[in-house]
């Protein structure tokens, strides 16, 4: 969700007599626009929070920027970017036989900030934390520490994906937070984390600094002084930081990014927006007809432009999707097979005309199709009206849609009143997102699946489109139980194929992940030729670049 | 005193009234806090986590009569509740984080705007035709009219990007400690340049326009006349016989604008990232944050009666007529 408003145009002179005006204070203040004198931090605009108040809660949904990326970590980091998984807090993991279950082996060489010993313990209590504060894990049955360096875990059913989510669960000191009084309304404004930069300093309302973990079990990494956060309230103010060179990093959506920001200086600055978020689809309400009948279905993808989407409505950042509905991260399990056979994700119209006349969804006189009921072929595209890029993106669909005789108007209220629309189950059709992780069982399981399929009027937090079929529920209990990666490897083959019969949604393009970089001070940074992470500053990857960037020698 | 007693009453009940407003609209509005977070992160938190939320939040399981009840017991206890969208801080640490620095920059501002404008003002009726009433007037309602965002941009992109006389954003530069030393003091001052500024740009046009006019009509008085058929010096009349009256309309507006001093800097908070309260108004109508909503709303709707009450006890002291009933 990026608020992009319209940024002014440079200024004509503004009239005379404005001087007269400016007898605010008389003194002239040392230090202006910082900047150039600030060359030691690393620093990061955060574009959503106009003033931060402490909070280093990691079981809160909006703790303070670094909470789970510098001053908490998880004991090993999956990277969408390249789907490496690197060994952090624990060095090794197995799952048990039957696939019930995994075993961490932890480092025995980390300390917390505060100089305590990180151990098992404390891994235990986290998750028991967790379960009781936020819920979620309703799967882990035990959790158990047979000594300081091994924490078992325990799942009520064959459960291979669910080894990405404990082991990403940012771990807290056990006895830090068992004499806090209620955690899950405690700001821990003093936090005590493994990370590389947990020592708090300068806390203010636009700004703060982490600086180095004293303790932190990678010293030889800690390379950069420190990190310096700057409060903006919206993407306009971050981005004219971005432009002027002031900030380090640019995590936030940047229009015309070549123009805006790169050109000013292209030897130095460069952004990467690997298509490793969730699918962005356009997702049909199959409650209603005609969109529970698989032809229609497939026929409206087929009338979608995706390159006049991706290249207008997205401005290039992204690219069509395929009939795997499937993100960039998932690469690696993409089943050649379904791609080729592919072809209700690629632009037809002739065949989208074709398949709806035979469908029965006859032409009127006026051009328009007729529903079964004898209604116009009619509906509307909801979007949230503060996401400019999605927009563009729906009208240019409902532009698509004329060319098959479907009337669609795009229907853009405020974001809030778009998602009732789809919890509820009352929209027509509309531009979501899908849930998304490092196996496609989380995807499909979204897509298809009984287990997150909800009667309408019933709240749904994912499958607004509300699809769900058995071939598909058997297949995902496949694919959780396998042990092995062939094994999974061929139950999400069959997925790909079954969603590619079914079409239960219409996958436009893999959600961009933004980022952008200007490496005057700091080098090292990711890029599209050495992807060993992101370039987002809210990833369970934002600790490899911390732990990978080195000031520039002066 | 009674009469006093009569505004008070007054007052109690608008007060009231803003209260139970300020409870309903909110949730009025589609969606719930959770849908809006959940719309934020995109799939990133599992529908379980946000039933959690839910209850954590106290949302759904407590009926809505009781929620109002707490609300106004909340608003004399000074308990606020806690933040949703900024949970676990309390919504008094919240407002208390940046309700400083909107008032330093509304308070400002309107101070700024108002003295200078009614100073114009007074000028340009008292000498009609001259330089002052020719210039400024057009000028400054020329300026005025430009849409608000526009001004603080382009202000922001000359004085700031461009000459590289100001600061570019935020209260302070970013890692000073808030302090009382001078070096301190300066540095906000020259932040607050140029929001103030462009506030004081907009609305200063207003002041002149309305100052000028009454004071025309007051110097039409037969009693401006007396004075200057008794040879009193220009200056005296001006100020003490003709501005003095002139000046009730202004007291007014004054009182009024005083109320909006805590929401009244949105736009400008938005544009040169000053760390204020308006800002946080529009995102906590974003998402749905109901108590913050409240506490915003509360702080504004108080400061409004408050500041209108203040007018009316100055109003008897400066017009006599109002104490005629």
């Amino acid at each position: 969700m990026h608020i992009t408003p319209r940024r002014g145009r440079t200024a004509t002179v503004i009239a005379a007599g404005v001087a007269a005006v400016v007898a605010l204070s008389g003194c002239t203040a040392s230090g202006g626009g910082g900047g150039a004198s600030e060359g030691a931090l690393l620093t990061v605009p955060r574009e959503d929070t106009a003033s931060f108040t402490p909070n280093f809660n990691p079981f809160t949904p909006d703790a303070s920027p670094f909470t789970e990326q510098a001053i908490f970590e998880g004991m090993f980091i999956y990277n969408p970017a390249d789907g490496q998984t690197t060994p952090w807090l624990a060095e090794s993991w197995e799952a048990t036989a039957d696939g019930t279950g995994v075993t961490f082996h932890l480092r025995d060489d980390v300390q917390w900030s505060d100089g305590e010993p990180f151990t098992a313990e404390d891994v235990v209590y986290t998750f028991e934390l967790q379960q009781e504060v936020l819920g979620g894990y309703a799967y882990v049955t035990e959790v158990s520490a047979p000594d300081d360096t091994t924490v078992e875990f325990t799942f009520d059913a064959p459960n291979s994906p669910a080894v990405f989510d404990v082991g990403q669960e940012s771990i807290v000191p056990k006895h830090e937070w068992e004499t806090f009084d209620d955690p899950a309304t405690e700001t821990n404004p003093e936090p005590v984390g493994t990370g590389p930069y947990t020592e708090l300093a300068n806390f203010g309302a636009q700004s703060f600094d982490l600086l180095p973990n004293p303790n932190y079990w990678q010293p030889d990494k800690q390379k950069i002084p420190g990190i310096r956060v700057l409060a903006f309230a919206g993407n306009d103010g971050a981005n004219l930081a971005a432009a002027n060179g002031e900030v380090d990093w640019a995590p936030q959506f940047i229009p015309n990014i070549q123009k805006a920001f790169v050109d000013k200086d292209p030897e130095h600055r460069h952004y990467w927006f690997p298509g490793t978020g969730s699918m962005i689809q356009w997702t049909l309400n199959t409650t209603k007809a005609p969109f529970d009948d698989v032809a229609v279905r497939k026929a409206l993808s087929m009338a979608v432009d995706r390159e006049q989407v991706t290249e207008i409505g997205m401005m290039g950042y992204a690219h069509p999707a395929d009939c795997t509905g499937l993100s960039d991260n998932l690469d690696g399990w993409k089943d050649e097979a379904v791609l080729e056979a592919c072809d209700w994700t690629t632009l037809d119209v002739d065949a989208a005309n074709a398949l709806l006349d035979e469908a029965g969804y006859a032409r009127g006189s006026d051009g328009i199709r007729t529903k079964k009921d004898g209604s116009p072929f009619a509906f509307k595209i909801s979007v949230g009206a503060s996401s400019s890029d999605w927009l563009s993106v729906a009208q240019i669909i409902a532009e698509n849609m004329k060319a098959i005789g479907v009337a669609a108007t795009v229907d853009s209220p405020d974001w809030g009143q778009v998602v009732e629309g789809y919890e509820q189950g009352t929209f027509d059709t509309g531009i979501a997102w899908s849930g998304n992780g490092p196996t496609p069982w989380s995807y499909y399981r979204t897509a298809m699946s009984s287990t997150t399929l909800k009667p309408v009027g019933e709240q749904a937090f994912d499958n607004y489109h509300r699809f769900a079929d058995p071939r598909a529920d058997e297949l995902l209990a496949q694919l959780a139980a396998a042990g092995d990666e062939a094994a999974q490897q061929a139950a999400a083959n069959e997925l790909q194929t079954l969603y590619s019969e079914l079409a239960p949604v219409v996958p436009l393009f893999p959600g961009p992940e933004w980022g952008a970089f200007t490496d005057t001070r700091f080098t090292g940074w990711p890029t599209e030729d050495d992807p060993y992470a992101t370039l987002s500053v809210r990833s369970p990857t934002t600790v490899l670049v911390l732990t990978t960037l080195e000031p520039v020698a002066k | 005193m009674a009469f006093v007693l009569r505004r008070l009453g007054f007052y109690l009940i608008a007060f009231w009234a803003s209260l139970t407003i300020n409870f309903l609209l909110p949730r009025l509005m589609p969606g719930d806090p959770i849908s809006r977070m959940f719309a934020q992160v995109q799939g990133q938190m599992t529908s379980e986590e946000l039933l959690q939320l839910k209850r954590l939040f106290g949302l759904g399981d407590v009926p809505v009569w009781q929620q109002y009840l707490d609300y106004l017991g909340s608003v004399f206890s000074g308990n606020l509740g806690i933040s949703i969208s900024r949970f676990p801080t309390p919504v008094t640490d919240v407002i208390a984080s940046q309700i400083g620095w909107t008032l330093l920059l509304s308070a400002t501002a309107l101070i700024i705007a108002a003295l200078l404008g009614n100073l114009l003002g007074i000028l340009a009726a008292w000498r009609r035709g001259g330089l002052v009433d020719t210039v400024f007037p057009p000028l400054l309602v020329f300026v005025g009219s430009f849409p608000y965002f526009w001004l603080a941009m382009a202000a922001l992109y000359l004085f700031g990007v461009t000459l590289g006389w100001f600061p570019l954003r935020h209260a302070y530069d970013a890692g000073l400690v808030p302090s009382f030393s001078w070096d301190f003091i300066a540095n906000v001052a020259t932040h607050l340049v140029l929001p103030a500024l462009t506030i004081v740009l907009v609305s200063i046009g207003g002041w002149l326009i309305g100052m000028r006019n009454t004071m025309i009509a007051t110097n039409a008085e037969d009693y401006i006349t007396m004075a200057t058929a008794k040879g009193l010096r220009p200056g005296r009349i001006m100020y003490r016989y003709a501005a003095r009256n002139a000046m009730l309309p202004s007291v007014t507006a004054f009182g009024m604008s005083l109320g909006f001093v805590v929401g009244g800097a949105l736009l400008t908070e938005v544009v040169f990232a000053y760390p204020g309260v308006g800002y946080q108004l529009l995102t906590a109508v974003q998402a749905l944050d109901y108590p913050l909503m409240q506490g915003i709303f509360l702080t504004i709707s108080a400061t409004v009666l408050l500041a209108n009450f203040f007018v009316d006890i100055v109003y008897v002291r400066l017009d006599p007529r109002v104490r005629v009933h």
